[in-house]
Parts: C-alpha cells; sequence; structure tokens
C-alpha cells in the first residue's frame, strides 16, 4: 500500500536558537576544548622541566612575587560577573544592561593587562636566561595574547551592541562571546596556581 | 506532495561561484574535493620522492642523491605522506560525504571549512618551495632535538618545519571541529546516534583525536621555533631544558595520529563491505565502540616509540601492554567484516570489495609486526631498521591507502557522476597489491639483516643489495598500479556523466540524492527511521515517509539534537565571502613570515583580528 510520504513545512520551527542547542555555541565548545588542550600541554611542560631541572627556578632565580598577580588574579575573576550579568540582560531584551557590562567588563581587562605589564617589565630574568624563565615567559604571554584578542573581540561585539544589533531572540553571539570570556579567566587560574604558587609549595 | 519545491530559488540561492569568484566559494562539497584532489596531488609527489630514494638504495655506493639531498628526500617524504595527504585526504572525504550522509543541505560552518582549505594549501605550497629551494626540512618527519635544534640545524631547513607543521594544523583542527558539530547538530531528523552510518561515526571519532592530538604537537614546534629564533631554551641541557620534552609533545599527537588516519579508512571499509556483500554489517555496536575504543586507548601509547629513550620500566611495560591491548578492538571490526562476507549470498566482487579485502590481509600484517615492536626487547632489537619502515608501511598503507582506493572506486560515481572503469580498476588493484608486498615484504627481511633506515646508501657485501634491488622492482610495480588508477580517473572524464544516484545498490542517504549531487543536496530532508533508509524495511515504501522541507529562499537546514535527532530548529548556514581566504593570508603572514621576520607576527596577527571581524559582521548591520 504505497502512501504518499507527508511533507513537513519547516516554517514550523524557530529559526536559528541561541542556547546551547546553537550550532556556533558547540563550535565555541569546540575552539574551548582546543584551547584548553594546548594550554595544558604548556603547564604539564612546565612541570616537566622543573621535574628534570636541578633547582627550581634554575639558575639562583628568586621566587615569584605574590602580591601584585594575586591583586592581578581577582581583577580578572571579578571580570566575569559583568560578562554574566550582560548576557542575562540580553536574554530578556535589555541593551543598555548589555553594553553597561561589557564596557565594565573590559576596563577590568585593561587594568590586568596594564599590571602583568608592570609585573613582567620588573622581572630579573627573560625568556632567553634558562628554561624556567622560557616556559613563564611564554606561558604567560600565551594567556596575555588570549586577553589582548578577546579586548579586540570584546569591543567589535560592544560596537554592534551598542548600534541594536543584538536582541532577546538574537544573541547567540553574546553568549559565545561570554563563553570564551570565562574560558579565558577559568584557565588563568592553573595557571596562577602553577607559576606563582607552587614553587612555593611543592 | 503539498508542498512545492522552488527549483529556481534554491539553484540561485546556492549557486558556486566561477572564474576568480571560485575563490568565494564555502560549499562544503566544492571544499571537499578540492581538498582531495589536492591531497592525491600531494602522494604523488610524495610517492616520487620514495621511488628515487630507493632507486638510490637499489644497488649499492650509487650516487643519484647526495646525503644531504637524501635526508630532506625521507624528511619531505615523510612529513608529506602523514601531513599533507593521509590526514587531509580523510578530511576531505568527511567535509564531502558526512553533509550528504546525514541528510544535511552543507555543513555547519562553510566558511571554516573553506579558511581549512586555503590554510593546508598555503602550508604545503611553502613546504615544497622549500624543496625547490634545497632547503627542505632534513631532520626526519618526526624532527627530533637536539638535531633540530638551533646548535646541529642552524640553517633555515627546519624554520620551514616549524612554520608550517604548526600553521598547518590549524586547518585539521577547525576542519574537525566543524566535523563534530555538524555531526551532532545537523542530522536529518530521526537519525539518532545509533542510526548513524559508520563512516560518520569513525569520522565523529577522528575528529575529537585531533582536536586532543593536535595542539601539544603545534605547541611543540612553536617552542621549537622559539628555541631557534628568540633564544629560548626549552629542549636545551645546558640551560636546564629537556630534549625528551619534544619527543612527549610529539608522539602524544604521533601515535593517535595513525589511528586518525586508520578511523577513517575503517569506517570506509565498514560503509563499501556490506554494501558489497548484499546485507547489513555485522555487529554495527560492536564496531561502532571498537571505533570509540581505539580512539581513546591510543591516547595511552605514546611511549612505545621511545622504549630507546630512558623512559622508567614499570612505565615501558604499561606501555607495552597497552599497545598490545589495542589488537583487541582492531580485531573485532576484521571479524565483522570477515564475517560480513563470509555470510553473504549474493557477493559482488566488484573493484571496492577487492581493495577492501585486499586492506584486511594487509592490516592484520601490519598488525602482527605491530604486536612485535611492542614488546620492548624486540624493539631494542630492530629500532631504526628496515624492519620499522616495512612495518608503518603496511599499517599505513595497508590500511590507509588500500581502504582509500576502496572508497575511491566507490564514491566516485558519487563525486562526479561517472563511473570508473571496472578492468582497469581491477588491474590497478593487482599491480598495487602484488607490487606492495614485493616491496615491503621483503624490507622485514632487509632490516632483520641489519640495514638501517634514513642511510643514503651503503657499501657492498652486507647482503642487503639483491633484497634492495626487488624492494625497488616492487615499489616501481606499486606505483605503475597507483598510475593506472589515475589513467582510469581520468578517462572517466571522457565519458558523459551518466551514473545513476545509486550505482551500487548502496543503503545510506548520500545515494538518495543524485550524482553529482546538486549543490544543495536534498530539496527536501528525509526523516529517517533505521540505519539503512534506501534499504527500507519491508511494508516501507521509500527512503522515508516523512519529509522536511527547509526554506528554499535562504541557505538553510535542519538542526537536530545530539542524541535522538529530534528537530529543532531551521539552522541558516552561511554563505560564500572572500574572507576565508583573506583570514587564511593572513594567518599564513604570521606563521609563514616568522621565517624571514619576526615583525611578521604582530602584523599578521593585527591583519587575522580584522579579517575576524569582517568575516563575522552581520550584513544587517552594514559596513
Ligand atoms: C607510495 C609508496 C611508498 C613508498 C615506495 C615508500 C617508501 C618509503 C621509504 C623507502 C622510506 C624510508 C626512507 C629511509 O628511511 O631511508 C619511507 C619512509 C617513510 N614513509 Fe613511505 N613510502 C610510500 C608511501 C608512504 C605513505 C602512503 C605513507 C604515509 C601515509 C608513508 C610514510 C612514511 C614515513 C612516515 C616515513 C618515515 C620518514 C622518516 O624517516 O622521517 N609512506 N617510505
Ligand atoms: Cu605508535
Amino acid at each position: 500500500m504505497a502512501t504518499e510520504p507527508r511533507v513537513v513545512s519547516a516554517e514550523s520551527l524557530p529559526l536559528n536558537l541561541n542556547d546551547n542547542r546553537a550550532p556556533l555555541w558547540w563550535g565555541m565548545w569546540g575552539l574551548i576544548a582546543i584551547e584548553a588542550t594546548l594550554f595544558a600541554a604548556l603547564l604539564v611542560s612546565y612541570y616537566y622541566l622543573r621535574h628534570s631541572a636541578p633547582e627550581w627556578p634554575l639558575g639562583g632565580i628568586e621566587e615569584p612575587e605574590l602580591l601584585l598577580p594575586t591583586v592581578n588574579t581577582a581583577i580578572i575573576l571579578v571580570s566575569s560577573v559583568p560578562v554574566a550579568w550582560a548576557d542575562r540582560g540580553i536574554r530578556r531584551g535589555l541593551r543598555t544592561r548589555l553594553a553597561a557590562g561589557w564596557s565594565v567588563a573590559v576596563i577590568l581587562g585593561l587594568a590586568f593587562l596594564a599590571i602583568k605589564y608592570v609585573e613582567m617589565s620588573s622581572l630579573a630574568y627573560r625568556w632567553d636566561t634558562n628554561a624556567y624563565g622560557s616556559i613563564v615567559w611564554t606561558i604567560i604571554g600565551f594567556h596575555t595574547a588570549h586577553v589582548m584578542a578577546l579586548m579586540l573581540k570584546t569591543v567589535v561585539v560592544l560596537t554592534l551592541a551598542l548600534r541594536g544589533y543584538f536582541t532577546e531572540s538574537r544573541n547567540v553571539g553574546v553568549q559565545i562571546n561570554g563563553l570564551y570570556w570565562h574560558f579565558v579567566v577559568a584557565v588563568w587560574i592553573p595557571i596562577y596556581l602553577t607559576i606563582y604558587i607552587s614553587p612555593r609549595l611543592l | 506532495m503539498k508542498e512545492t519545491v522552488n527549483y529556481q530559488e534554491l539553484m540561485r540561492v546556492w549557486r558556486n561561484p566561477t572564474g576568480l569568484a571560485s575563490l568565494t566559494l564555502v560549499n562544503h562539497k566544492a571544499v571537499g574535493l578540492r581538498y582531495i584532489v589536492t591531497a592525491f596531488v600531494f602522494f604523488g609527489f610524495g610517492g616520487l620522492l620514495a621511488l628515487t630514494m630507493l632507486l638510490q638504495l637499489s644497488r649499492p655506493g650509487l650516487s643519484i642523491l647526495s646525503p644531504y639531498t637524501y635526508n630532506q628526500f625521507f624528511t619531505m617524504h615523510g612529513t608529506t605522506q602523514m601531513f599533507l595527504f593521509a590526514v587531509p585526504v580523510m578530511e576531505g572525504l568527511g567535509i564531502y560525504l558526512v553533509p550528504l550522509m546525514i541528510g544535511a543541505r552543507d555543513a555547519a560552518f562553510p566558511r571554516l571549512n573553506a579558511f581549512g582549505y586555503w590554510v593546508y594549501l598555503i602550508a604545503g605550497v611553502t613546504l615544497y618551495a622549500s624543496l625547490l629551494l634545497g632547503r627542505a626540512p632534513d631532520a626526519g618527519w618526526f624532527n627530533y632535538v637536539p638535531l633540530s635544534g638551533p646548535e646541529y640545524s642552524p640553517n633555515v631547513n627546519i624554520d620551514f618545519y616549524t612554520a608550517a607543521i604548526s600553521f598547518l594544523e590549524i586547518a585539521a583542527l577547525v576542519a574537525a571541529v566543524e566535523l563534530i558539530v555538524t555531526i551532532f547538530k545537523l542530522r536529518a531528523p530521526g537519525m539518532s546516534i545509533n542510526r548513524m552510518p559508520l563512516f560518520v561515526w569513525a569520522i565523529l571519532v577522528m575528529s575529537f583525536m585531533i582536536v586532543f592530538a593536535f595542539p601539544p604537537l603545534v605547541l611543540g614546534s612553536i617552542m621549537l621555533q622559539l628555541d631557534r629564533m628568540v633564544g629560548t631554551h626549552f629542549f636545551n641541557v645546558a640551560a636546564g631544558g629537556n630534549p625528551l620534552l619534544w619527543q612527549h609533545l610529539f608522539w602524544w599527537f604521533g601515535h593517535p595520529e595513525v589511528y586518525i588516519i586508520a578511523i577513517p579508512a575503517f569506517g570506509m571499509i565498514s560503509m563499501v563491505i556490506p554494501v558489497f556483500a548484499r546485507r547489513h554489517i555485522i555487529g554495527y555496536l560492536p564496531v561502532a565502540l571498537s571505533l570509540l575504543t581505539i580512539g581513546l586507548v591510543s591516547f595511552g601509547l605514546w611511549v612505545h616509540h621511545m622504549f630507546t629513550t630512558s623512559v622508567s620500566f614499570l612505565g615501558m611495560s604499561l606501555f607495552a601492554a597497552a599497545s598490545m591491548a589495542i589488537a583487541i578492538p582492531s580485531g573485532v571490526q576484521v571479524f565483522a567484516w570477515v564475517g560480513t562476507i563470509y555470510e553473504s549470498r549474493r557477493l559482488l566482487w566488484r573493484t571496492p570489495l577487492l581493495f577492501s579485502s585486499g586492506f584486511v590481509v594487509l592490516f592484520v600484517l601490519g598488525g602482527i609486526t605491530g604486536v612485535m615492536v611492542a614488546s620492548v626487547p624486540f624493539d631494542w632489537q630492530v629500532q631504526d631498521s628496515h624492519f620499522v619502515t616495512a612495518h608503518f608501511h603496511y599499517v599505513l598503507i595497508g590500511g590507509a591507502v588500500f581502504p582509500l582506493f576502496a572508497g575511491l572506486y566507490y564514491w566516485y560515481p558519487k563525486l562526479t557522476g561517472r563511473l570508473l572503469d571496472e578492468r582497469l580498476g581491477r588491474l590497478s588493484f593487482w599491480l598495487m597489491f602484488v607490487g606492495f608486498n614485493v616491496a615491503f615484504f621483503t624490507m622485514h627481511y632487509t632490516g632483520f639483516m641489519g640495514m638501517p633506515r634514513r642511510v643514503s646508501t651503503y657499501m657492498f657485501g652486507r647482503g642487503w643489495d639483491t633484497p634492495m634491488l626487488i624492494t625497488a622492482v616492487g615499489a616501481f610495480v606499486l606505483a605503475a598500479g597507483i598510475a593506472v588508477t589515475l589513467v582510469a580517473a581520468i578517462s572517466a572524464h571522457t565519458r558523459p556523466a551518466d551514473a545513476p544516484a545509486d550505482p551500487w545498490g548502496g543503503g545510506t542517504l548520500e545515494w538518495a540524492t543524485a550524482s553529482p549531487p546538486p549543490p544543495y543536496n536534498f530539496e527536501m530532508i528525509p526523516a529517517v527511521n533505521h540505519r539503512t533508509p534506501l534499504w527500507p524495511a519491508t511494508g516501507q515504501v521509500g527512503p522515508a515517509d516523512t519529509y522536511y522541507h527547509p526554506r528554499d529562499d535562504q541557505r538553510e537546514t535542519i538542526g537536530t539534537s545530539i542524541l535522538d535527532a529530534e528537530p529543532q530548529q531551521r539552522v541558516l548556514l552561511a554563505g560564500n565571502s572572500v574572507w576565508p581566504v583573506l583570514l587564511a593570508l593572513a594567518v599564513a603572514i604570521t606563521f609563514i613570515g616568522s621565517i624571514v621576520t619576526l615583525v611578521a607576527v604582530p602584523i599578521g596577527a593585527f591583519l587575522s583580528f580584522i579579517a575576524i571581524a569582517g568575516w563575522n559582521w552581520p550584513r544587517e548591520v552594514g559596513a
């Protein structure tokens, strides 16, 4: 009994969902998985070099200073709050909240970069001093490059937001930018523990 | 059907631009085809390098290649076949076939696909430019430090390796993410995860492996480049560095790499055999689980490439055991394939099945020598000899090239609308099969007799000259076999493109649309209710009894849930754009430009930022 197939018009389905069902959202998780693997490999390399070194830090370098990096860690951790707040806002269509949240976050990010610059320029060793210098500078350099990229990216999203591009029903761009922001913040925690805390503890 | 398809609109929306504008096209089939063709071109180059090497080794004391050039040749051969051929060709097939097999109109991120292709092309061209300049990498495809470090390789050769490899792997990584998301989110309604074709399973596992295997390789290359260019000391013992760090980073990638190549090949075999055996594959679930298991376990094996380094004995034993354990999931698949052939009542002995059977034989042989070298004392004996070269060519050529040819003969009509000539196919298979075994089986023997790999010549009276001559003859027969397939592929285009949609009676969705498929793949998306929709269950009429019709006037496809493939949304896919090629050029300035001057790095990074912004800038907002 050959029946005609049924045809469902896809108009009945919504166009481009904004939440964790959006392909873009999964694509961002893919990027995060790649980058997390990269950072993990960096940290493993740090411990591997340390494991085969006679002393750590190498060559009589002092243990890292704690005050400035700890303040900076607090700053970057806090920057996730306005981001989350802005994200929630735009899901309810609150555009000013979006712009305000992102602006605060960018200011915190710039503060982080400035303090990082002060800290690094006062170090007594460089990347070419020895393997300890190489791995520390490389890890910090990688992370700093991420924060800088994040700033640039966010400025673009902010421009779009100010032009009123994002709405209640169109905000997946904001959501995935926020996701990436939280990742760059979160990945700082193991870096901080490795570079600043672990030489004192282990 | 009540709904009517507006073909005019479909064609307008999905048209591929031609001429210079084809730089902007993003369609997964066009990009996939570019990947496949480019990869085969590199395969040819790599093969020519190998033939020249074997000519040089066919008699003792020849001087066709100087030792310096020989080093470049084997390094470029290995680098080409692994990085520029094997991985890209599998990705290319995935990019081409996966959306068709899962009933989507395109991949999830078409522009990312196009970007990845340009990165791949630029990296490959850079490597071959270095060969033409006589400055190609020459420290072996795994590029060990300290040989490749600033002290022992001060010249530019290795800079080409580090820059091109870290750049190239961006292509592999974006393709992997793109394939994962496509498979997760764009499957036709009803194609739940346990109804996916096995090739799609294989591509999924391959992509996940790439995501976790390649970043450490990228990092290792960048570290080496820093050591060479800005004076860091990662691998410099004198300043507290450690050369074994390179080996760990490399083999963390390098061992899974073999399976990154082999798993899609297994997937192809699991598609081809059932069609020519005219029955469902035996053990769909165990086969899918074996793919997953191999993917996982292969990350626990990297140290078996380092048995001759100072790894601890307990460590070695564990890695040796794990290396042998991988034989189990591989064995499960072999039983499924052999069983499916055995249980067939109507075997169709066409070229794809021939290559599949050849693969099973060679793969079992390569697996046996693999279990042999996985035992530590044995490995100590044959390390760096031709025995190892023989082993990994059984795995790589037997395990990946033969399946690839099976897949090529099987899907060629889908890709081009033309069937390959059956007689040429058989001839090609037998030449390749015989030639390959003559060449590489002999190498096991030469290796046992002590012939080391990576030497440009050897002296009389070692007993190596006759077997090396046999190997060279075998390699030329193998090359002739490959050339016959090339002839078949070209001559097919002298005939009209008249292949039917489903010339082999295949059961999966790629055969439901025309050969070659229209740019939009499907005008309507079938709701799938079992694993082989084109082999309908009794009582069912066609491939589906429900179809979903996305809009025809924009690039739309259906998005579904991850496990059960419940329809959730219409997904709007990106269209043609010039930004992917521009971004690839900008990133190339960062990576490739760094060979010349480090100033290129920030310049390229800034240009990349502009390109990314341009790429993502929504059209509604205007410029
Ligand atoms: C087309 C037929 C091929 C022939 C005749 C061939 C021949 C050879 C020979 C003679 C060597 C050893 C050079 C030496 O150690 O002195 C070699 C090395 C190698 N081959 Fe092949 N090969 C072929 C295809 C492939 C394919 C398809 C792959 C991978 C998918 C591959 C991967 C490698 C690798 C990784 C090396 C090691 C390079 C190194 O030592 O750095 N080959 N090949
Ligand atoms: Cu291995």
